[in-house]
């Protein structure tokens, strides 16, 4: 299965770890025993044809599904205990398949929604707008201004979120997820519906958050061009299984992976 | 809204009749209260189950289906066959205009139910006060064309022949719509649409005239239930306020369950009459609602009810 | 100034103060109730108790009204807010109606549904208007600070917001909390005006002319709930002579408003960015 380099899972030290993740819906089996192990400060990606059950392993990550087997450890914790909202404070963010922007409001309104995370100030200040209100909503609104600016974003502030261009949404995600300081980054094909140049821009944005923010990063793309192009490594699953682990070449020419995607006529 | 208390013809028993006589009488008030509220309770679940937003405007088609009866029996000495024909086909009607005048515009719009929530309360608002303009607020007694008559069972207690005939018409009608939704095309359309109601339209089902009918049905059951509360409380224009009741019952059976929603409006009934009977009357309302917190305590999505799980 | 239009005022402050509080209930934080006038009540008849029958001073009175209605709320709250839109809205029915019911029943407490008068009328119109600028103050202060924008988060998208690290159940219950709490100090100054309270005034019409007041004047536009409340308290006044077709009208403004124009009069802007938007675009 080509691991190489990368890290067994099974070792308590890892980072970012998988193991026997089992999840059910009635029937079907979505996912089933998924493991792998992702080093701090990898860029990582998630493929399969669609239905692989790749987004569920994100929702089982972020607590919005409860595992049925298995477990998920982050920075040593296992992730099973918390709940979804507790999952931001650990230091995991995440962008969504279907974009969930909060439409009616204002781009930089978005980001600051995250923002405003990591700026505490008090019930009481924020109704008198005394004390630390003033320096912690300016401190919200720079950060928020930064990184409008980082994604390209910061001349549409003031824009409704709800009618920004497709491309220009995902990118609003991102920066809002961004704004949550996050260790983990998880996106949930941030490139969908983008045509090949934005695909290429996105990949360079992708590549420069990473090493910018010294984040770690799993992405989740069943476009080839994205996750070949800027992830060292690559875990590829079909069928709620992992199929294959390793670098893009060696995913390239992984025969599981080829059956996956092209259907077994298609295999020499 | 009040806290009426009821006439009912049925609550002839005296203090002092033993307690296993009151018990099935009030058993028998209850399924047949029940009952009715079935009629109400099933139409409002049926269009849940559909549009996924609750039909505030339900007990509105029920005020109509009792004012229409009231109406052509009065004015046109017609019997109750054909008056309570053109009642239900008078509410059905009214069901299907208020779905395209406010409904479908904003539906056509947005996704957001709570806007269908708002024109919803709105519309039951407009209509009963429609109602209570033209009509005025008096209580009126529906000329007496439905038996209301003592009736000995088997000497175990007395009922009066309202309740079994309330009953009896109620297992009737939801007994065709059952036929209706298992053995009709427009039926199994309905049945497939309440599942997923895009992918149906993506199969070919024309999703607005769906829409209409349900609507239909639903308003037809409503007046069905409107003519025999007007008959136990007589006929006036809050009386769609009871319809809150029905709005319980169905919460208690599982918002969009049609099996759920007998279930429940048959406990409600019972409940209801059995306080009556045993504690208090002005108790009544009080156990309605205790058991509707005590259903979102314990199990909110009721008995049968489908959990809507959003696609993340 | 006449006593009339003095009188016109104060229901006007009244009237915002509970409007404000189902505007943040409602508009920004997404919760459809409608039994917000039980809140109402509740104030109303805890400060009439204690000023009339035990001798508190107004002042300490209302503020237990509205902690009274916030109280109620909590316990309410906590199980039925995780409940999402339809169920709520006929759990808020249900409690509007259980309460207006233990009112009129309650007679030993609460004198029943004939009413409670003799209340001191200590709503006069300083009071009023005190009340209802800090009280306005605060809340336009709230929904301009992080608390704000966590509302329209959880109301927007709740799995979102609790991905970004948002309690939503709390944020729910901490937004009914202090609606509840201003609707309750506008039911105790109410009181205090017309010196007598009836159940039957904080019923299902005042539940939806709250409601009526927000929509109209846009969800999520807490300078569009006071001008709805000026507009329908207005016209309310004005066509008094009319007053059995408020009900219908209201009615009808609940659904002409959703059919043709659902973001109500101001959307969700509010007054000072008209005041700001020159201010911004130097800044940009």
């Amino acid at each position: 299965m080509g691991e190489g380099s990368f890290p067994e899972a099974g070792r308590m030290s890892a980072f970012f770890e998988l193991s026997g993740v089992t999840k059910n819906f009635g029937g079907v089996q979505a996912v089933s025993k998924m493991a792998f192990s992702i080093a701090r400060g990898e860029l990582a990606g998630l493929m399969g044809p669609n239905g692989a059950g790749k987004t569920t392993i994100f929702n089982l990550v972020t607590g919005v599904y409860d595992l049925d087997e298995g477990q998920i450890f982050f920075k040593e914790e296992d992730l099973a205990r918390l709940k979804t909202y507790q999952v931001t404070g650990r230091g995991i963010a995440r962008t969504f398949q279907n974009l969930r922007l909060f439409q009616r409001s204002t781009v930089l309104e978005n980001v600051m929604t995250a923002a405003q995370h990591h700026v505490p100030y008090s019930f009481a200040e924020g109704m008198t707008h005394l004390g630390r209100w003033r320096s912690g909503e300016k401190k919200i609104r720079e950060k928020s201004m930064a990184l409008l600016e980082r994604v390209g974003l910061a001349d549409r502030a003031e824009q409704a979120a709800g009618t920004l261009p497709y491309g220009f949404q995902r990118r609003l995600e991102i920066a809002r997820a961004l704004a949550l300081d996050p260790e983990l980054l998880l996106l949930d094909e941030p490139a969908a519906g983008m045509n090949a140049e934005e695909v290429s821009s996105l990949n360079v944005l992708i590549s420069e958050i990473h090493r910018d923010f010294s984040l770690t990063i799993l992405v989740i793309e069943h476009h080839m061009d994205l996750v070949m192009e800027i992830c060292p490594h690559i875990i590829c699953m079909n069928f709620g299984a992992k199929i294959a682990e390793g670098t893009p070449d060696e995913i390239q020419n992984h025969p599981e992976v080829l059956k996956a995607y092209l259907g077994e006529e298609e295999v020499e | 809204m009040r806290a009426d208390r009821p006439r009912s013809p049925s609550s002839i028993h005296e203090r002092g009749d033993p307690p296993l006589a009151t018990l099935i009488q009030q058993v028998i008030n209850g399924l047949s209260l029940g009952s009715v509220y079935a009629l109400i309770a099933v139409g409002y679940s049926l269009v849940y189950s559909i549009l996924l937003f609750s039909n505030f405007a339900h007990g509105g088609f029920l005020v109509i289906g009792g004012y229409i009866c009231y109406g052509t029996l009065r004015t046109f000495g017609t019997g109750i066959w054909l008056s309570g024909a053109i009642a239900l086909a008078g509410a059905g009607l009214a069901a299907v205009l208020t779905e395209r005048l406010a409904y479908r515009p904003i539906r056509e719009r947005t996704n957001v139910t709570l806007y269908l929530l708002i024109a919803s309360m709105g519309m039951s608002i407009v209509i009963e006060n429609i109602f209570v303009i033209v009509a005025g607020g008096r209580f009126r007694a529906l000329p007496p064309v439905i038996p209301t008559a003592p009736v000995n069972l088997m000497g175990l207690a007395t009922t009066s022949a309202f309740d079994l005939l309330s009953l009896v018409s109620a297992v009737v009608f939801l007994g065709a719509l059952q036929l209706f939704l298992s053995k009709t095309r427009w039926g199994l359309a309905i049945r497939a649409a309440a599942y997923d109601l895009r992918t149906a339209g993506l199969m070919g089902v024309n999703v607005n005239l769906l829409i209409s009918i349900v609507f239909f049905v639903a308003g037809a059951l409503a007046a069905v239930g409107g003519i025999f509360l007007s008959v136990r409380y007589t006929l006036y224009p809050q009386l769609g306020a009871i319809t809150i009741k029905a709005f319980v019952a169905a919460v208690i059976g599982g918002l969009g369950s049609l099996p759920g929603a007998v279930v429940g409006s048959l406990i409600l009934g019972l409940a209801e009459m059995l306080t009556a009977g045993f504690i208090s009357s002005q108790m009544r309302d009080l156990v309605v609602f205790s058991l509707l917190v005590i259903t979102l305590l314990v199990k909110p999505t009721g008995l049968f009810g489908k959990s809507v799980s959003e696609k993340v | 100034m006449s006593g009339y239009t003095e009188g016109i005022i104060i229901l006007l402050c009244i009237n915002a103060i509970a409007a404000m509080g189902v505007s943040l209930l409602t508009g920004f934080t997404g919760i459809f109730s409608l039994g917000h006038a039980a809140y109402m009540a509740l104030g109303a008849y805890t400060t009439a108790i204690l000023t009339v029958q035990h001798g508190v001073h107004w002042f300490p009175a209302i503020l237990c009204g509205g902690i009274m209605a916030v109280a109620v709320a909590f316990f309410i709250g906590v199980p039925t807010l995780k409940l999402m839109g339809d169920y709520y809205a006929i759990a808020s029915i249900g409690l509007g109606e259980a309460i207006r019911l233990i009112l009129e029943n309650w007679q030993s407490v609460t004198r029943g549904a004939r009413g409670y008068p003799g209340i001191d009328p200590y709503t006069t119109l300083p009071v009023a208007a005190a009340f209802f600028v800090v009280l306005a103050i605060c809340m336009f202060n709230l929904i301009n600070s992080r608390f704000g924008r966590a509302c329209k988060a959880c109301r927007d998208d709740y799995i979102a917001s609790s991905l970004l690290g948002f309690h939503t159940a709390r944020i729910r219950v901490i937004s009914l909390m202090i609606s509840a709490f201003y609707c309750g100090v506008a039911g105790a100054l109410l009181g205090g005006f017309l010196s007598f309270i009836q159940p039957v005034m904080f019923d299902m019409l005042k539940s939806t002319e709250l409601t009526a007041v927000v929509v109209f004047g846009g969800l999520g536009s807490m300078s569009g709930s006071l001008l709805g409340t000026a507009v329908i308290t207005l016209v309310t006044e004005l066509f008094r002579p009319i007053s059995q077709y408020r009900m219908l009208i209201y009615g009808a403004v609940l659904v002409v408003i959703m059919v043709l124009r659902p973001e109500g009069i101001m959307g969700n802007r509010e007054f000072l960015s008209w005041v700001k938007a020159p201010f911004r675009r130097r800044a940009g």
